[in-house]
């Protein structure tokens, strides 16, 4: 690991850096809560922030997303959409939120290009800040992973008492760096960093036990436990929506008598209609499909198909949901149910 | 002060029963300053229940969420009945669904607990910030014990109760079945101080607040489901033909379903408080509920959820009804 140092003094400065070839989204304290929010001044960033309310995920992916414009009636004239190419960062992404993006590149990458997705996340930067306080429900160590990981952001700043320690993961990471404002860093420097890494680490207390956890699903699909974790799910999209990785949506067309649009909206599969059929069929008629498909879908589909798990363990679903179905809990003893 | 053992013998006994399905109550849950739900299918699994100040969920809320998949060929409807646990507010919700048919008296066992307020889980998380192996709140005479990985304060109630809570008219369930412990009597006044200052405020003043609130809405529909009275079949929000709310996520649209909701509970709201808890976005929706509440109860000297016989506030009428708001 080579890395560099900044200096506290000159993060406002290295901020401005970046404010003036993008536009930055950086976690804002707004009454007691974290969102990102495109900030103008570098002193509005709440660089101590547990989690953000909501993962940053709606800068690539947004809520709604007009897809084209069109004028109704019969002779209908299609406006194509204005896709924003600006240069955009993240500053003070955690390292789990990172993780997200890169889960959820395939489904907007691969087999279907999706040229809204895919032009903001090539013109974004992502500068990562090291998570030092995790959260209560947090458990990203569960996966492998390191609340100070630099794997998916471009650089990582981790907090090391009156200076940032820099890593740099990436190309547009190598370039920032360049800058006069960044040092190399000594032994001591990098010997510090770890164990800030290994104090938050060890602060993590909830785990789920994931060993195997495709292969146990695949044997209790019909399993009645199921329908036990469900009884007390109130079907809102809480845990869906504040979910980083869930990636679902819908495409209405919206218009009124002189102008209209075709919209992609998030989605949530724990609502009956998301898979409700023309025929008045639905799959998945109970709260027992719906909780078992979100399960299977971060824990069985995702690893079977991409080998990834579709959780980076930021526990807002924990914090989120109103019934206390707690992802962590769920998971771990549908891996303890006898088939 | 409820007695836990109490509180399990007649779970156990209602679940015993050969004409009820399940008993809906309180565990401990697994994480945080909130007890969760619980279902007993069977007498030992009563054995989780229980009460504390932790126990804020309103349970009438299940037995309308009751999933009702399309019968097989010769199979008979489950009718039986479904045990519930609530507290004095959470019972005015099965009194209004009985009072607009949507249930009937027969169709729950309620095992009430007489209540002397919960917590409010938002302020005992600014309170007790950060990490927490574990969190245990109890009753202590007229103050909340809070134990918090090991130590244990006291807080008065006012300093940790919902306002819901400060202000509860009915600390009894109007209607149980069971009553665990001794009835306590409704002694609070709901208290509209913050209302009447929040009415007095500019037009632009009161829109502007309102606009910064529905902005942050995600349209998850958490206060919906949380809610006992929402419970339609088909919510106005679903239907696409006509589409009276687009699902397009802005602050037109958002601001169209949250006034929506509001309204849809005139005369109904039972001032539980669910929806303004389970917002994840911490939308201030009981303002919007309590400025309507008072309005009815000036207007048309109307509770709802007080009396099972009684009709519907929106389905009566009376010769000296204001009418001064008709256009």
């Amino acid at each position: 690991m080579s890395g560099y140092i900044l200096s506290k003094d000159n993060l406002p400065k290295f901020i401005t850096e970046i404010m003036g070839k993008n536009k930055v989204f950086a976690p804002v304290e707004v009454n007691d809560e974290t969102y990102f929010k495109e900030i103008k001044n570098p002193k509005d960033i709440n660089m101590k922030y547990d989690n953000s309310k909501l993962p940053p995920k709606s800068l690539l992916f947004c809520q709604t997303e007009t897809l084209f414009k069109f004028t109704p009636g019969t002779k209908v004239k299609i406006q194509p959409p204005d896709i924003n190419n600006s240069k955009k960062a993240i500053f003070g992404i955690r390292p789990c939120d990172a993780k997200s993006f890169f889960i959820i590149d395939p489904v907007f990458k691969e087999d279907f290009e999706d040229p809204f997705y895919v032009t903001r996340r090539d013109n974004m930067l992502l500068v990562g800040l090291s998570c030092t306080n995790p959260y209560p429900n947090c458990f990203c160590t569960s996966f492998n992973d390191s609340p100070a990981s630099s794997k998916h952001v471009d650089i990582l700043l981790t907090d090391i008492g009156e200076k940032y320690f820099v890593e740099v993961n990436s190309e547009k990471g190598k370039k920032i760096v360049k800058s006069s404002l960044f040092k190399p860093a000594t032994k001591a420097d990098e010997t510090k960093k770890k164990e800030v890494e290994k104090k938050a680490v060890n602060s993590i207390t909830r785990f789920q036990k994931i060993d195997k956890i495709d292969e146990k699903l695949d044997k209790i699909f019909e399993n009645h436990f199921w329908k036990e974790i469900a009884d007390k799910c109130l079907r809102c999209g809480t845990c869906t929506y504040l979910c980083p990785t869930c990636h679902c949506f819908d495409i209405q067309d919206e218009s009124t008598m002189i102008e209209g649009g075709r919209v992609r909206i998030w989605d949530t599969c724990m609502i009956p209609e998301y898979t409700l059929q023309a025929s008045g069929y639905n799959p998945r008629p109970t709260r027992a499909n719906r909780v078992r498909n979100r399960v299977y879908h971060k824990y069985n589909y995702y690893p079977k198909n991409l080998d990834v798990i579709a959780c980076v363990g930021c526990g807002r679903c924990i914090e989120g949901c109103p019934v206390n179905i707690d992802i962590i809990d769920v998971v771990t003893r549908a891996g303890e149910v006898k088939p | 002060m409820v007695d836990e053992k109490t509180l399990r013998d007649a779970v156990k006994k209602t679940v015993g029963r050969k004409d009820v399905k399940y008993v809906v109550g309180y565990d401990k849950g697994t994480t945080g300053f909130q007890a969760a739900p619980t279902f007993a299918y069977e007498e030992k699994d009563a054995e989780k229940f229980v009460f504390n100040p932790t126990c804020v969920n309103n349970l009438a809320v299940y037995p309308m969420l009751e999933d009702k998949p399309p019968l097989r060929k010769g199979e008979e409807p489950d009718t039986r009945k479904i045990g519930i646990v609530l507290k004095g507010c959470d019972s005015r919700a099965i009194v209004q669904i009985i009072q607009e048919k949507g249930l009937k008296r027969e169709d729950v066992v309620i095992i009430g607990i007489p209540c002397t307020g919960v917590i409010d889980p938002k302020k005992l998380k600014v309170k007790f910030p950060g990490q927490h192996k574990s969190v245990e709140v109890k009753y202590d005479n007229d103050k909340f014990a809070v134990t918090v990985d090991g130590k244990t304060q006291k807080f008065s109630k006012d300093e940790l109760m919902p306002e819901k809570c400060k202000e509860c008219e009915y600390p009894t369930p109007i209607i149980h079945d069971i009553l665990i412990g001794k009835e306590i009597k409704g002694v609070k006044k709901p208290d509209y101080k913050e209302i009447e200052g929040f009415e007095k405020k500019s037009l632009d003043d009161k829109w502007k607040n309102w606009e910064k609130e529905f902005d942050k809405c995600i349209r998850c529909y958490a206060c919906r489901q949380a809610c006992p009275m929402c419970y339609c079949k088909e919510c106005m929000v679903e239907i696409l033909d006509p589409q009276w709310v687009r699902r397009s996520v802005n602050l037109s649209e958002n601001t169209a379903w949250n006034l929506l909701r509001a309204f849809h509970l005139a005369g109904r709201c039972i001032s539980c408080g669910e929806c303004e808890r389970s917002c994840p976005m911490d939308i201030p929706l009981m303002k919007l509920n309590k400025k309507i509440t008072k309005d009815i109860h000036e207007m048309f000297d109307y509770k709802a959820g007080v009396d099972a016989e009684a009709k519907p506030l929106l389905a009566m009428f009376k010769p000296d009804d204001p009418e001064e708001f008709i256009l």
